[in-house]
């Protein structure tokens, strides 16, 4: 390798692996072309603000004159901002760090010798390909009307307008429902060309040896005939022979037949694919949320923890491969995507952060084989995400917890220890039953010892509960992680620890203010 | 003589399930099946597995079983099956207590008109400790370890005796906890209605005679509140 080619190839390593250059690169990719990122659409916004101006000031222009300020503003700010934006599209549509390091390590590893002209060229070709999709030369057109001086390059400015497809989700989707159907309109394109062509043909041959009629060019022809097979029908030129009137009879039959059948092809592109765009924004919504609860697989258990956890603040999202099932959820009111909750893909195509998104993922469908197979496909993603699941067969219970259930709910087994508890302890058993569901307006609360409540009260004493008319029934110290049974009233109250309430519902609410109120003096 | 007996009709593993958790309780187990040609043989449990269908009359059992002390638990996989099966028993044995389970809300209705005593909703009782555990996970261990698990803290119903020297006294003016060491976190009275003692309606009820308080505490505390206010009716 020459001194030219190591100079080329250490600074793209250089390059690669400088982390405040990537993070820039990373923020500036982010903001342009990412759009989970929470920033873009404050970027896209003030894009649109600007493409908006710039068509104002285009109109205002025609027939008044138009203030200095206003003049560079358009001119100059605008177009040097998008010229700017084309500049870092531009720098991150591909890596050259990343083509060369790439040639390199192939050429090392394929024992040749490297060539710096060869990997020069895969980045023009890179950077070509940016450069030449629609995008981009939309992208540059737009910054055409700088050079104002030039008054037929004013008129680029309406390109400005063709950027909006980059910053509004809707017109990418108007324009990739459209595109599924390229075939039928290239159909409708080709008849409409050829009635076009040979009415034209035949209104001129017909008309143009006619002083009385107003077709006296071959454009007049071919511009009646567009007139008229749009359906438009301006009347400026119309047919004075019977010959030519024949001609026109069939080509207003002809219009009618295009104007249908374009306006079918769109409407059936748009039925075929509602679901489709009905999902793409679920998803779009999905990624933004902070938090929620994924159910995998929609049955009768899924369907009463779903109505149960409806209450709470999180969201709850469904992720099931049976149509039917993801119709049941949606009926219920939940946020249900039609996708295989045992595939690593769906994951992905939905692009949520098991993490940090995800608060908990039930495994709830009515099969072992799917819930193991389903955590299993999890765990390979994500080693802390909480996984709860429904376990049939107790025969399975270690395949679930080798899989990495964190928690297993086995319903057969709770049949006997609640059967065992209704012959015992009939009695106690619906009281708890009672307590922990709610009835009667009594419940079973527990509250979290934040910072600000364990600097405000130190000892259980200090709680004030019974004038509350609320029982501390123990509580939950985080360092032990043990329950601690009608404590003594000099437990000490750490942050972290939980409290274990009992006591009419508003009772609890009114306590739990008090608690966060109260101000140590 | 006839036995006291836990007549378990399904042989599944909810049916085993329930055998397991009860043979402290109940010295004959029977599992009555449907299918018994094929479950007797099969049978691996070390529990009787009989025979029954659905148009019995019960002629063995009135014969054998004391029907007054003994329990029924209709757990058959079919609900139209078992809803028919607890018709069938509760039309022969009105003592009889009858625990059933269910598989959906609809059902449960269904078995509780034809006469079980007591209907176990299997996918809402699922569906509950799952979002407990989600909402609540510390009220769900210490509840389920007070229920099920053979943990220091425990719950037990406790009957009030007619020399109880509480009697005649508000409840809430009596500070059970720092006294006994005991939660008392409920009333049964004698027609069996049950009130929370968090409730307003009980501020100001006088400890009677047979009332039953469901208590909450460790088991030695437990034990020296029963000496003092009554029995332990477990």
């Amino acid at each position: 390798m020459n001194f030219l080619s190591r100079l080329v190839v250490n600074g793209a390593y250089f390059l690669n692996t400088s982390e405040s250059y990537q993070r820039k690169k990373r923020f500036f990719y982010d903001i342009l072309e990412n759009d989970r990122f929470q920033y873009k659409k404050y970027f896209d916004i003030f894009m649109i603000i600007l493409i908006f101006s710039s068509v104002a000031i285009l109109i205002i222009e025609v027939k008044s004159e138009m203030n200095i300020y206003l003049k560079f503003f358009n001119v100059y700010v605008i177009s040097f901002i998008f010229f700017i934006e084309y500049i870092l599209r531009f720098w991150i549509s591909s890596s050259v760090s990343e083509i060369i390091i790439y040639r390199s390590d192939h050429a090392i590893a394929l024992g040749r010798k490297f060539y710096l002209y060869k990997a020069i060229i895969s980045v023009i070709k890179a950077k070509l390909s940016f450069v030449f999709s629609i995008k981009a030369v939309i992208d540059l057109l737009a910054i055409l009307p700088f050079f104002h001086e030039l008054r037929l390059l004013r008129l680029f400015v309406l390109f400005r307008i063709f950027k909006l497809f980059r910053y509004t989700k809707s017109f990418q989707t108007f324009t990739s429902v459209l595109a599924t159907k390229k075939f039928e309109f290239f159909i409708l394109l080709m008849f409409s060309s050829v009635v076009i062509f040979v009415s034209s043909v035949l209104i001129y041959v017909m008309e143009a040896h006619n002083p009385a009629s107003p077709v006296n060019t071959f454009f007049d022809a071919v511009y009646w005939s567009i007139v008229t097979i749009s359906t438009v029908g301006y009347g400026d030129i119309v047919p004075v022979t019977t010959e030519g009137r024949v001609v026109a009879a069939f080509v207003i039959i002809a219009g009618i037949s295009v104007l249908a059948f374009t306006t079918s092809i769109i409407v059936s592109a748009f039925t075929e694919k509602i679901d489709e765009i009905i999902e793409i924004k679920t998803i779009d919504n999905i990624r933004k949320l902070k938090h929620f609860y994924l159910i995998c697989g929609y049955e009768g258990v899924a369907q009463e923890v779903a109505k149960k956890l409806k209450s709470s603040k999180i969201t709850i999202i469904v992720l099931d491969e049976d149509i039917d099932r993801i119709k049941s959820a949606k009926k219920d009111g939940l946020i249900a995507v039609n996708y295989d909750p045992g595939n690593i893909e769906s994951y992905k195509k939905i692009g949520i952060d098991l993490n940090t998104q995800v608060e908990s993922i039930l495994c709830l469908r009515e099969s072992d084989v799917e819930n193991v197979y389903t955590t299993l496909t999890v765990r390979s993603i994500s080693k802390d995400v909480n996984i709860i699941s429904l376990l049939m067969d107790d025969a399975n219970r270690n395949k679930l917890k080798f899989a990495g259930a964190n928690e297993i709910f086995y319903p057969k087994g709770l049949v006997g220890m609640i059967s065992k508890e209704l012959i015992g302890r009939p009695v106690a058993f619906e009281v708890i039953h009672a307590l922990r569901n709610d009835y009667y307006g009594v419940e079973v609360e527990e509250i979290l010892v934040d910072d600000r409540i364990s600097q405000n009260l130190v000892h259980v004493r200090e709680l004030n509960n019974v004038k509350f008319r609320v029982v501390l029934l123990g509580i939950y110290k985080k360092e032990t992680k043990r329950f601690f049974f009608n404590p003594i009233e000099g437990t000490l109250l750490e942050s972290g620890d939980y409290l274990l309430v009992i006591g009419n519902s508003a009772f609890i609410r009114e306590f739990e203010k008090h608690l966060h109120k109260k101000i140590k003096t | 003589m006839k036995n006291r007996a836990a007549l378990i009709f399904g042989y599944n593993d909810y049916a085993l399930e329930i055998a397991k958790n009860i043979r402290d309780e109940y010295e004959n187990i029977y599992l009555y099946s449907l299918n018994s040609e094929q479950d007797i043989l099969k049978n691996k449990s070390g529990f009787e597995v009989k025979s029954f269908d659905l148009s019995d009359k019960w002629d063995e059992l009135n014969e054998n079983i004391d029907i007054e002390k003994s329990i029924a638990f209709c757990v058959l996989e079919d609900s139209a099956e078992n809803i028919f099966l607890t018709i069938s028993l509760r039309s022969s044995f009105d003592a009889l207590n009858i625990i059933a389970l269910s598989n959906n809300k609809q059902t449960a209705s269904k078995l509780q008109m034809a006469g079980a005593n007591k209907v176990i909703p299997l996918v809402q009782t699922t569906a509950e400790m799952i979002s407990e555990m989600l909402q609540k996970p510390i009220v769900k261990e210490v509840f389920h370890n007070i229920l099920f698990e053979s943990g220091a803290l425990k719950i037990a119903q406790v009957k009030i005796d007619e020399n109880n020297k509480y009697i005649g006294e508000a409840i809430s003016e009596i500070d059970w906890s720092s006294r006994y060491g005991v939660m008392i976190l409920a009333i049964v009275y004698e027609d069996m209605s049950s009130e929370f003692i968090y409730s307003s309606k009980i501020k100001h009820h006088i400890v009677n005679k047979d009332n039953l308080f469901i208590v909450v505490g460790y088991e030695s505390d437990i034990k020296e509140f029963e000496k003092i206010t009554g029995s332990r009716c477990d």
